[in-house]
């Protein structure tokens, strides 16, 4: 990247990270009406978004717009290897629509109903939604979904359909866990400098995942330790191969939150529930990209962070604005953003 | 040699619901009607042919799916006034969803088999290797009390994670071969845990090599059994394959059906957020060319069973924007008239410049590669298109003409310049004077380019645009001045006055209209009109420098004969022979495409960029589609 280039990309990322909302802002918007929401998301982003209450999906697909937007501007001075891994890690928000038509067509909904929940991702769109909203069966999706971008992810999560049925969380995890298996052989590629500072960020998110997934299998569902510990994604930061083999042996979630790294250990430690650890994890995992953001010079690593964060904010005014369009009570939301833990 | 897009009508259809359908299928066999797309209100809400719409795309879609399946031809429907129901339509719909249920539940029977092929092949090939391992093969079936053994492949990508997760169960993994992203792999461990690693197994995608019952031990034997489970599988692979063609062939009758009915619902499906209505009554608006008023009465008289009231209206100036273009037709200019098009769409009031297009691109392209033999290879090798690509054929045969119009102007044969006497002269002759012609050649164009701008304008009623601003009257004045200017200074040296009078007047009326269309502050205002008036200068200047490459090409193409000569000319008579064939060949492929690529350069951004926007809405009427 040219002297330029950085320089520009530096105080871009500057501006858009000072747009980005605290989590105690997020928390704080939960208390207001979705007018006065919107007013000071305009107020401190600029953006203006449309309630259309016939048409609740339109401001979700303006959220996820604006921030891949951004992400366009952001990406376009990258090159090669680092840019390959940022359109990659961008690629999450179209697993939602992935998500979405999977377990629409496993519970044989509309596809009416299905179209209404996708976001439109416009440019960044890589599914055949079209083609694949007009299948008749799941099989049929499948078999289309094979020959897109998407046939590597897809490929293990029909083997979980076919095993476990329409399980959502199965389905997901699959989908999750190939999409950072893939995530991370692209950041394989990346220089020495790149790759460290970027796998802060990503170890971040990996130990969240892993230990969230670990539990889930081995105490929600059941599975030995063996297939939990396989069903698993690459490591992160501090829960490494052999400390997952020995978690996984582990016959209570008690047992597992006492043996796991003291940093983890702490910040679970008062935490009932995989649910409301699942969110602790989440924010300590954010945390780390807000740090990276905020104090790392490597300018790869910030981009990444943004995204991450980004990414978080966005879903996290998605599922507020929903509840508040819903009519829904605020504690119902404060519990559907995760901000009760 | 130009001429307007079509004259049009706005048509407004009132008429009864049952007739809406036989209304679209006379309109579309006419191939006049551009629906227009115009919310009802509330004085008509309904969108009675909306129904409609969402069953043919279902049976549309369908069909699109199980076509690709089809391998006998469908013969094309008898008649074209037969009204489907919507009845009818969501039959076949049906229909056509239990065959595709049928042929998608095949589908999904040849892929899993193909995956079993692929992976018997896979494990054939492990076997392969076997005689690198020290194993007894007899132990993969005779599975003891205590000890598990199995042989297969996994994908390369599961391998770590599978035997990091096998050390939970005691076993141990290890690959003998990989190839091809698969790895074949032995694992072995206490029987105990089989259940739990058969689990394990089958999450990491793991074949196994199954060992039949009768096996003796040897590899052979082995092998035997996999290609009779090989050629097993593919016997059943064919199977299903036919059965999905004999499924087919089957329900020919009704694809047939479906695709006919299809063919005919097409034009009123299409209808269906066009067409509004209220309580049995519906409304049809669109586009029609003028001069087929009276057909279109005269068909709809004829084919509608209720009475019905049409009007026509001429499209007044604030609609000019919405009115499709329909461009003349014409067989010749066909394919000017879709490089036309690539650059934008002539507007509705917008002069369609395909006549000037054609008739100056080929006149440039032969003034820059004029010789009688290149025009006359480019003319014939054209013909070779005449089946596959008509319009290839068209502008090469027209454009190798005037290749070898030129060159006889120039004495031009294959480069060599003394065979034929020239009509005029080699521009090597007189290379000023031709660049000159071609400075002359660019200022005729861009007047004629500026004074269609200004017809354009006033078909628009921009008359003020047409007259004061840059592209309009007051910028060919200055145009003109300042041709004149630079040739008084080039021919006499002088730069009087008179000169400076008629430049000035004109760039006033310009800066002046500039300066009362622009906003904002006095002095952004000031740096707006100035910089504007000095790109008008500066684009006039530049537009007809632009086109010294017509002479300068045509001297490159000299230059470029003259240097294969000289190449040939130090070889021996085979060799000179070879390297002119040769030579002329690369002139024409490469010169000649870069001539046709700087021809179609010059039009568009000297020519098109000056009197024609591109914005208009192409035509497209409602008609069967094949």
């Amino acid at each position: 990247m040219s002297g330029f280039s950085s320089v520009y990309l530096d105080t871009r990322l500057t501006v858009l990270a000072r747009r980005l909302f605290s989590f105690e802002q997020l928390i704080d918007f939960i208390e207001l009406d979705l007018e006065r929401i919107l007013a000071q998301v305009r107020e401190h982003t600029g953006y203006d978004y449309t309630v259309d209450n016939s048409n609740p999906r339109l401001i979700e697909g303006q959220l996820t717009n604006h921030a891949l937007d951004e992400f366009r501007i952001l990406i376009r001075p990258f090159s090669g290897s680092e840019r390959r891994f940022l359109q990659f890690a961008i690629r999450w928000f179209e697993l939602v629509n992935l998500k979405v038509l999977i377990r629409g067509k496993f519970n044989a909904i509309d596809s009416d109903l299905i179209e209404e929940q996708l976001i439109d991702l416009r440019r960044f769109a890589d599914l055949p939604i079209k083609q694949l909203l007009e299948t008749d069966d799941p099989y049929e999706m499948l078999r289309l979904l094979e020959t897109t971008v998407y046939g590597g992810i897809v490929r293990p999560a029909r083997r979980m359909y076919e095993e476990h049925g329409n399980d959502l969380f199965l389905l997901d995890a699959t989908i999750d866990r190939s999409f950072f298996i893939d995530l991370h052989y692209h950041a394989r590629f990346l220089d020495s400098e790149d790759a460290e500072n970027v796998g802060r960020v990503l170890g971040g998110l990996l130990d969240r995942f892993n230990l969230l997934w670990l539990l889930r299998y081995r105490f929600s569902y059941g599975l030995s330790p063996a297939r939990s510990f396989y069903l698993l994604t690459k490591t992160g930061n501090r829960l490494h191969s052999a400390q997952l083999l020995r978690l996984a042996r582990l016959d209570s979630v008690e047992e597992v939150v006492v043996a796991l790294p003291r940093e983890y250990r702490e910040l679970l430690a008062n935490v009932a529930g995989i649910s409301d650890m699942e969110t602790v994890m989440e924010y300590y995992s954010l945390s780390l990209a807000a740090r990276a953001l905020h104090r790392l010079p490597n300018l790869l690593s910030r981009t990444f962070s943004y995204i991450v964060l980004r990414e978080a904010e966005v879903r996290f005014l998605q599922a507020l604005i929903k509840g508040k369009q819903l009519g829904f009570e605020n504690d119902l939301i404060r519990q559907a953003v995760g901000a009760r833990a | 040699m130009w001429s307007a897009p079509q004259e049009m009508r706005k048509i407004g259809l009132y008429m009864v619901d049952a007739d809406a359908q036989q209304a679209a299928l006379a309109l579309a066999r006419m191939a006049v009607l551009h629906p227009l797309e115009e919310p009802g209100g509330e004085a008509l809400p309904e969108n009675p042919a909306a129904p409609y719409h969402e069953v043919y795309h279902d049976l549309n879609s369908r069909f699109g799916k199980i076509s690709g399946f089809i391998r006998k031809p469908l013969e094309a429907p008898a008649e074209s006034t037969r009204l489907v129901t919507l009845d009818r339509l969501q039959e076949l719909d049906q229909q056509l969803k239990a065959l595709w249920a049928q042929i998608s539940a095949l589908e999904e029977q040849i892929r899993r088999q193909n995956e079993r092929i692929a992976a018997i092949r896979q494990l054939a090939n492990s076997l392969q290797k076997f005689t690198s391992l020290d194993l007894d093969l007899g132990r993969l079936r005779r599975q003891g009390r205590f000890l598990r053994i199995a042989v297969g492949t996994i994908p390369a990508e599961n391998f770590n994670q599978l035997r990091s997760a096998l050390s939970l169960t005691k076993f141990l993994i290890k690959t003998f071969y990989s190839s091809e992203g698969i790895n074949h792999v032995v694992l072995f461990g206490p029987s105990q845990h089989r259940e739990e690693v058969q689990d394990l197994l089958q999450s990491a995608d793991f074949r196994g090599l199954v060992v039949p019952e009768e096996f003796t031990g040897s590899p052979t034997q082995l092998q035997a059994d996999l290609d009779l489970r090989s050629r097993e599988a593919e016997a059943h692979l064919r199977n299903l394959q036919q059965e999905l063609y004999d499924l087919i062939d089957a329900n020919m009758a009704t694809l047939q059906s479906a695709r006919d009915a299809l063919l005919l619902a097409q034009p009123y499906a299409s209808l269906g957020t066009v067409l509004k209505g209220r309580g049995g009554l519906v409304y049809l608006q669109g586009w029609v060319p003028a001069q087929r008023e009276d057909e279109i009465r005269q068909q709809l008289v004829g084919h509608l069973e209720y009475p019905f009231q049409l009007e026509f209206s001429k499209p007044g100036q604030q609609e000019f924007d919405r009115v499709p273009s329909l461009l003349k037709k014409s067989r010749l200019l066909r394919p000017f008239q879709g490089l036309v098009k690539n650059f934008g769409m002539p507007g509705y009031r917008e002069v369609d410049p395909s006549g000037l297009f054609a008739l100056s691109y080929l006149l440039m392209f032969g003034m820059m590669f004029g010789d009688i033999g290149h025009g006359a290879v480019i003319a014939l090798a054209s013909l070779l298109f005449v089946r596959s690509y008509p319009g290839v054929t068209i502008v090469g045969v027209l454009a190798g003409m005037s290749s070898l119009f030129f060159g006889f102007v120039y004495g031009s044969l294959f480069g060599y310049e003394h065979v034929v006497p020239a009509l005029w002269m080699s521009p090597m002759h007189d290379p000023v004077q031709v660049l000159l012609l071609a400075v002359f050649w660019g200022a005729g164009f861009i007047v004629i380019a500026n004074l269609l701008a200004i017809r354009n304008f006033y078909a628009a009623g921009q008359f003020e645009q047409a007259y004061f601003s840059g592209k309009g009257l007051a910028g060919l004045l200055f145009y003109l001045a300042a041709f004149y200017a630079a040739y008084q200074v080039a021919a006499n040296g002088r730069f009087g006055w008179l000169e400076a009078l008629v430049m000035a007047a004109p760039m006033t009326v310009i800066v002046g209209f500039q300066w009362r269309r622009s906003s904002g502050g006095l002095v952004e205002r000031i740096l707006v009109v100035f910089i504007e008036g000095l790109e008008h200068v500066i684009s006039n200047v530049s537009g007809t420098l632009s086109f010294l490459r017509v002479a300068a090409f045509s001297l490159n193409h000299i230059a470029l004969a003259a240097a294969v000569f000289a190449i040939a000319g130090m070889l021996g008579s085979f060799g000179h022979g070879v390297t002119v064939v040769l030579g002329n060949i690369f002139i024409i492929v490469l010169e000649g495409a870069i001539v046709a690529i700087q021809c179609l350069r010059l039009e568009y951004y000297e020519g098109f960029s000056r009197f024609f926007n591109g914005k208009g809405r192409a035509f497209e009427p409602l008609k069967f589609e094949t």
